[in-house]
């Protein structure tokens, strides 16, 4: 039986975050995440770093959220971007309530290195975003920082393993056991190889999200969240010059945030008792998005809708509260009070605050196991950030267009040149595989050499295969194809994996089809059924709960 | 900070972040793109694509679901963007109707505000020449030369010299457009010629400005505002009705520009006031035989600004009108329709990709028994002429222009 100093369950922002603080203060650690990294919670968020905009009450999570900007800028610069942002403003009471919170926004600003909030004539609002309803009263401008929360999770989780860590995917936690009021094995299924193995450890860190309770559970400890849905929908490019946040119908606010290549439109917030393996967005909360933003876009439906996701954020269980007075803040549990010791579970949190967290938790951790290295996480940059990269010279070099390489760049910083690299080899390597993001076969392959993906949903988390307008109907064969060949998979499987991915593309489409996308819908039917027989074969594919009905 | 120092820092930013706001008319085109479904359609029939592969240009299809997605990263285009000749075939094939010609100007558009360092040098050069002169070529600068050079031209072509009426008003404005202006003068004097022998009352600009297609196409739209507007102003001073053209750009684009600043005064290629305004009969008794010609097997080359940034009527009537003409024989090619190469301005800075479009047209003509092309476009037929010469063709091509002046009977 193998041994580990810490045994971080979940494989999302928290969980790599955690791993990485761990391996990085020499602690032998394993992650274990049951499905692949980013897989939940995080990869439905919008990716904003430091909203203050919803926890102005909370100046001390501003604080800590501003403080932890200034961190990812520095340890993450070639994946964050900054969104100018606008909110309109279409009664005076909305021009008072904005006010408070200019106060508390400006306060912070600085260190961010942005401006504070400035107010807009309706005039110059429209001269910046000709969209907005020509009825404003004035708008508020304020900047935001936004990072591609996959590329910061796998870039976390790469880093850990280079400091050592072992990170295992499709790993799943289904017994944490308690010898002398500590925790001391943990059992894990392994969902690719089929075995159950065991790990002897004095410390496991639960970064479950929202089954944070469930793995507590495990070792007959407690976790309390209040699981809350957001959905988002996305539409197909950047349709808005900058970001736009609103008052929605029940006076929330929501936003329209250009998100590398697409536009985000979210989010909702509801209690839920859904299952968080299964949720979609329904039919109400994209009419509720659609209807809040057409006030202050009025053109908004007519934009093209490519799908939505939907997410459970693992709320600090404050009840009986409107779920936006709930804190945004994050508890760490050290289960020590309830006789299990070496357990630590979070509630709470946010992609934001993630390194703050896996700070905290290893700062006991340490203590725990008597260690006493300092965290270095907000001073060691991640994979990639070390130089800016020359575009042109890249192109030019390695006959490849400009913008697949500052896509590329835009995923990887510097070390795209690994991935450009394949291509002196094998030239054919340039072959674009995804036609709208783009991705070349070269990174493709790359990531299944150095990343550990195991099927196509994992590659489009690694390099957004099949993310663009078309949803995957022209990559979604040929990337299975290289897959096939690296891992040296059979034609059976070559053909669940593709009805896999198309059916988790179906999950985040079918509730907002229409228009466009509907026709894309027929091209792509056309191409997995009429041309590729997908729905003829016969092979063992068990329907997703999410298809079939709606 | 006051409102109007705040503005002020927004823009910046926003330059900063390389985003220019896209207007109200900008949304809509890209609206048109929104509805790409990724066919691929028209990835087979982009010249450009078939010329020089999807390396080095990678196509419609990319230029829709792909590089147009993000404005922050237009300028990552810069190698891509400038090579699409703005043919409008993807366009006519594409079952979605995306308006790639002018998506690609907008992006284009960004380039030259946040990266003009990555704009082709060529296009910098032409943008100079129109900021000095307002014609897309510098003019000559002796008034004798450019006489001397068209009464070469009128020798060549066998074309008497018209006056060239007065400036006023009129209901008519002939546009002869920069290319007949100053570079093949016998198009704008085949014009008169035409004009006058059946006694249209016309009236030409004193000092031709140009259409502003070459701005729009590089993407100066603040250049190519300027000239439509300042053309507006010309039209209302002299009462214009309706413009008569020669050049397929000038045709389409003040065409598009009438109807989007309604201006509300059609804009007629030659070709279309001669069928429409005219009429066959008059026009079929006014055709002899060209002196001194025997029969002549021609083959017709379709500019794209006609066909697909107009309509494809045109043509139709560029043929009825040909028909009409004794002794003229059509051979149909079958590249008529492709676009020539000289189109969205890539000659000026990627000869060898323009020269590579050419070629499926010089190709298709070579197997013809044609003895002449004709064309209703003096820069297509510049293109094709150049092409076919320097290939060492002895076929040759004729604007439409020339080609009818040459063969109307005199007045009365
Ligand atoms: C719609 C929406 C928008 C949001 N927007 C923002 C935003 O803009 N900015 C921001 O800062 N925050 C945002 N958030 C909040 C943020 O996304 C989450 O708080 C955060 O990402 C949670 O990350 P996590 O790692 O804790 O959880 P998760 O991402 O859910 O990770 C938990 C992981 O544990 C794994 N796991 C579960 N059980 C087991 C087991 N038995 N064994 C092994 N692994 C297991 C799961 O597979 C999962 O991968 C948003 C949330 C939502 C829902
Ligand atoms: S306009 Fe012509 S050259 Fe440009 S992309 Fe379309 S087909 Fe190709
Ligand atoms: S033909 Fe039209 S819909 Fe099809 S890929 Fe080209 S632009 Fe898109």
């Amino acid at each position: 039986m193998t041994k580990s100093d810490v045994v971080v369950v979940g494989g999302g922002s928290t969980g790599t975050a955690v791993a990485r603080d761990c391996a990085l203060r020499g602690l032998k650690t394993l992650m274990l995440e049951r499905d692949d990294i980013a897989s939940a919670t995080v990869g439905t968020c919008a990716g904003m770093i430091s909203s203050g905009l919803k926890y102005m009450d909370e100046p001390h999570i501003v604080d800590m959220c501003s403080q932890e900007v200034v961190h990812l800028n520095r340890i993450a610069r070639h994946i964050v971007m900054k969104n100018p942002i606008l909110t309109p403003m279409l009664e005076l009471s909305d021009l008072s309530s904005g006010g408070s919170f200019a106060e508390e926004y400006s306060k912070r600003a600085a260190k961010r290195e942005v401006p504070p909030v400035l107010f807009l004539t309706p005039e110059d609002s429209l001269k910046i975003e000709p969209k907005l309803n020509p009825n404003i009263i004035a708008s508020m401008y304020f900047e935001e920082f936004f990072i591609d929360p996959f590329r910061l999770c796998m870039l976390q989780a790469i880093d850990a393993q280079r400091a050592g860590a072992l990170i295992r995917t499709y790993c799943e936690v289904i017994d944490i056991t308690v010898k002398d009021d500590s925790v001391d094995e943990v059992l894990f299924y392994d969902r690719v190889k089929g075995d159950i193995e065991r790990v002897k450890t004095k410390t496991v860190v639960n970064a479950g999200g929202p089954w944070a309770p469930g793995i507590a559970k495990m070792a007959e400890s407690n976790v309390e969240i209040r699981p809350n849905k957001g959905a988002h929908v996305i539409l197909d490019r950047r349709v808005v010059n900058v970001g736009i946040i609103a008052k929605a119908v029940d006076g929330r606010m929501i936003y329209l945030f250009p998100h590398e290549n697409t536009v985000l439109l979210g989010t909702t917030a509801l209690d839920t008792w859904e299952d968080p393996d299964t949720l979609v967005a329904s039919h109400d909360e994209i009419e509720y998005l659609l209807q809040s933003m057409e006030w202050v876009v009025p053109s908004i439906r007519e934009a093209r809708i490519i799908r939505t996701m939907a997410g459970v954020r693992p709320l600090v269980a404050n009840w009986k509260v409107p779920e936006d007075k709930v804190t945004r803040g994050y508890e760490t549990i050290d289960h020590e009070f309830e006789d299990v010791r070496g357990l630590f579970s979070f509630t709470g949190g946010k992609l934001v605050m993630c390194r703050h967290m896996a700070e905290t938790v290893t700062d006991l951790v340490c203590e725990k196991l008597g260690v006493k290295h300092k965290c270095t996480t907000h001073e060691i940059p991640l994979p990639g950030m070390e130089a800016d990269v020359d575009i042109l010279a890249f192109s030019a070099d390695y006959g490849i267009s400009q913008h697949a390489v500052e896509r590329l760049r835009a995923r990887r910083g510097t070390e795209m040149t690994r991935v450009l690299e394949l291509t002196r080899e094998n030239p054919d390597w340039r072959t674009t595989i995804c036609a709208c993001e783009p991705v070349l076969e070269a990174e493709i392959r790359y990531s299944i050499r150095e990343e550990f993906p195991q099927n196509l949903n994992d590659l489009r988390r690694r390099v957004r295969l099949g993310t663009g307008p078309c949803q995957g109907t022209f990559c979604t064969y040929k990337a299975s194809a290289i897959l096939m060949e690296e891992l040296d998979l059979s034609g059976e499987g070559f053909k669940v994996d593709i009805l896999d991915f198309l059916a988790e593309r179906w999950k985040g489409k079918r509730q907002s089809f229409r228009r466009e996308q509907l026709v894309q819908e027929e091209v792509t039917q056309g191409m997995y059924t009429c041309v590729a027989n997908l729905d003829q074969s016969e092979i063992e594919y068990d329907p997703k709960p999410w298809e079939g009905s709606i | 900070m006051g409102e109007e120092e705040a503005y002020e820092f927004v823009t910046s930013t926003l330059e900063k972040e390389r985003i220019e706001p896209y207007t109200r008319e900008e949304s809509e085109v890209v609206h048109s793109v929104q509805q790409c479904i990724n066919c691929g359609i028209c990835l087979s029939h982009c010249p450009v694509v078939a010329a020089v592969g999807i390396y080095r240009f990678s196509g419609p299809r990319s230029i829709a679901v792909e590089l147009s997605r993000s404005p922050p990263e237009f300028w990552a285009t810069g190698d891509t963007i400038y090579l699409c000749t703005g043919c409008g075939t993807c366009m006519e094939v594409c079952p979605k109707n995306v308006n790639i010609p002018e998506i690609v100007n907008m992006m284009r558009s960004r380039i030259l505000r946040f990266r003009p360092d990555l704009v082709p040098k060529g296009l910098h050069v032409v943008r100079e020449t129109i900021l000095e002169h307002n014609l897309a070529f510098v003019p000559l600068e002796d008034v004798e030369d450019k006489t001397e050079s068209r009464d070469m031209r009128l020798e060549h072509y066998g074309l008497p010299l018209i006056e060239t009426p007065e400036e006023a008003k009129s209901e008519v404005l002939y546009y002869p457009g920069c290319q007949a202006e100053e570079r093949s003068q016998e198009v704008r004097e085949a014009a008169k010629i035409i004009l006058d022998r059946f006694e249209v009352g016309f009236t030409m600009l004193e000092d031709m400005c140009c259409c502003g297609l070459p701005s729009r196409l590089m993407g100066d739209k603040d250049t190519a505002e300027k000239l439509a507007s300042r053309l507006k102003q010309r039209i209302d001073e002299l009462d214009i009705k309706k413009i008569v053209t020669t050049c397929a750009g000038c045709t389409s684009n003040i065409g598009d520009a009438s109807f989007a600043y309604d201006w509300n005064v059609p804009v007629l290629h030659l070709v279309e006031f001669l069928t429409d305004e005219v009429g066959t009969d008059k026009l079929a008794k006014a055709f002899t035989k060209p002196r001194g010609k025997e029969k002549v097997k021609v083959t017709v080359h379709d500019p794209c600004h006609l066909i697909r940034h107009t309509s494809r009527q045109l043509m139709d009537k560029a043929l009825l009108l040909l028909d009409l003409i004794p002794d003229v024989k059509v051979e149909v090619s079958t590249a008529a329709d492709s676009c020539c190469g000289g189109g969205g301005l890539v000659a000026y800075h990627s000869k060898d990709v323009s020269k590579a479009v050419v070629k499926e047209n010089l190709e298709a003509i070579r197997l013809l028994e044609a003895q002449r092309v004709v064309t209703p476009c003096p820069l297509c037929t510049a293109q094709l002429e150049d092409n076919l010469f320097q290939s060492g063709s002895s076929i040759e091509v004729d604007d439409l222009t020339v080609f009818i002046a040459q063969r109307l009977s005199n007045k009365g």
